[in-house]
């Protein structure tokens, strides 16, 4: 368990990331936290020959609002945007979801665009990025893009990210104060990866519900309802209709199955939703 | 190649040395300083057995390269009983049977010590949630989370606390 050889780049400031990106390319990949990354590297998933480490980057350590998004810098660990006071208020599907994902010793290191950057459909970051519309910037020396959640991911650990680009930002868009939000999980540990993850924002009588860990991206869907029993039946029938991944972890029953009960749990949640009740 | 020159500070002693930048954190301590306190388990980070503590935060030791940690002040279990005495809560895990072989036990009193610093009157429920990163193959967490919950009590009886 032992990572091959590579070398070790520190970067000191965003051009800096630029050039050895323009470099080495593919041959090249970022580090900031390092939470998915190491693990891929000891297990030799990946081997490149040159690691390009961020974590020195002051630059990149912004997170705020500007407009109508939340955005946060590469270099923000999850445990910074979990402790910031105003999360509740600004962004509340993130403040239900932070508990949930991995456990402490990981959001003290890991990074929210690092979550982002590897794509795990079942990834709590993922699920809210898809479900929110949010969007992601990617920069490399000659431009700067900002692509949507859904251009974005790809596939299971697959995105539309070039090899000269590094992601400098995403950004998650602030819905209204009358806006409901809910979420629940099922995994098999406290903080391991979710078998199914339901997240659900209701605003008036429209339900945008998310489902991750059912394929290789976030299904996000969107309905009309006007009474709790009415979205329940929308999701029975997803959960009926829809391909859902079949795995040594669960099968497709046992996932149609957290579908059903996750989805009917996350909007009833999001119906009484307050957001200074969030723990 | 050992290319890279890592000074840290490891529980209030400063050292210094070289290593390949592909050596972990966890590596490093070990083999390079030579306090073998915090333990090799998975990894790759599903076990915490070798959390440390970083600039006043847990993180797992196995998941970052020591390279990156040059600069920082690092604590690890040998830094809770530098006197030789054991602290409270490594006498409550002693005296609940918190742990039979023992390998887990350095990655639990870390992260331990950060649950109950930033959560003095944790519940039952949260002691189990705040050590969920860690895995313990013997003794069924339950003598574990006595200790955790007989020394918040202890500590906040002895500050005074009004919570007790």
């Amino acid at each position: 368990m032992k990572s091959a050889p590579f070398v070790m780049h520190q970067a000191h400031s965003q051009s800096n990331i630029l050039d050895l990106l323009d470099k080495y390319g593919e041959d090249a990949r970022i580090i900031a936290g390092g939470q998915t990354l190491v693990p891929v590297l000891a297990m030799r998933v990946a081997s490149p020959d040159h690691l390009i480490d961020i974590n020195k980057v002051d630059e990149l350590k912004k997170f705020g609002v500007s407009g109508d998004v939340l955005q946060v810098g590469a270099g923000v660990r999850q445990s910074e945007l979990e402790q910031w006071s105003e999360l509740r208020k600004t962004q509340p599907l993130l403040s239900l979801m932070f508990p949930w994902i991995a456990h402490t010793p990981i959001r003290n290191r890991g990074t929210v665009c690092g979550s982002i950057a590897h794509a795990d459909p079942s990834a709590e970051l993922v699920l809210a990025l898809a479900l929110l519309d949010g969007s992601v910037i990617l920069v490399s020396k000659k431009k700067k893009r900002v692509v949507r959640a859904k251009d974005f991911f790809l596939g299971a650990l697959q995105t539309s990210r070039q090899s000269n680009e590094f992601i400098e930002a995403v950004q998650f868009p602030v819905r209204g104060p009358h806006a409901g939000f809910g979420f629940f999980e099922y995994g098999y540990r406290h903080g391991d990866f979710a078998v199914v993850a339901v997240a659900v924002i209701k605003e008036g009588d429209v339900w945008t519900i998310g489902f991750g860990g059912i394929d290789d991206v976030v299904r996000v869907y969107q309905c009309t309802a006007t009474s709790l029993d009415k979205v329940k039946n929308f999701i029975d029938e997803l959960a009926a209709d829809t391909e859902v991944r079949e795995d040594p972890t669960a099968t497709s029953g046992l996932r149609r199955h957290l579908m059903r009960t996750l989805g009917a749990r996350a909007c009833q949640q999001a119906m009484e939703f307050k957001s200074d009740e969030i723990r | 190649m050992k290319s890279h020159q890592v000074k840290l500070t490891l529980n209030g002693v400063e050292r210094e040395e070289v290593c390949e930048s592909r050596t972990t954190l966890l590596d490093f301590i070990r083999h390079d300083l030579g306090s073998t306190g915090t333990h090799s388990g998975c990894e790759h980070g599903v076990c915490g057995a070798c959390t440390v503590e970083i600039d006043g935060q847990i993180v797992r030791s196995c998941l970052m390269f020591a390279c990156q940690a040059d600069g920082s002040k690092v604590n690890t279990v040998e830094g809770i009983a530098k006197s030789g005495k054991m602290s409270d809560l490594q006498n409550a895990f002693k005296k609940h049977h918190a742990l039979q072989c023992g390998f887990c036990t350095s990655g639990f009193l870390l992260s331990a010590e950060d649950l109950l610093r930033k959560n003095p009157y944790p519940t039952e429920l949260e002691v189990r949630e705040g050590l969920s990163g860690n895995l313990c193959r013997c003794t069924g967490y339950v003598g574990i989370v006595e200790a955790v919950l007989e020394v918040a009590t202890a500590r906040v009886y002895q500050n005074g606390g009004e919570h007790a």
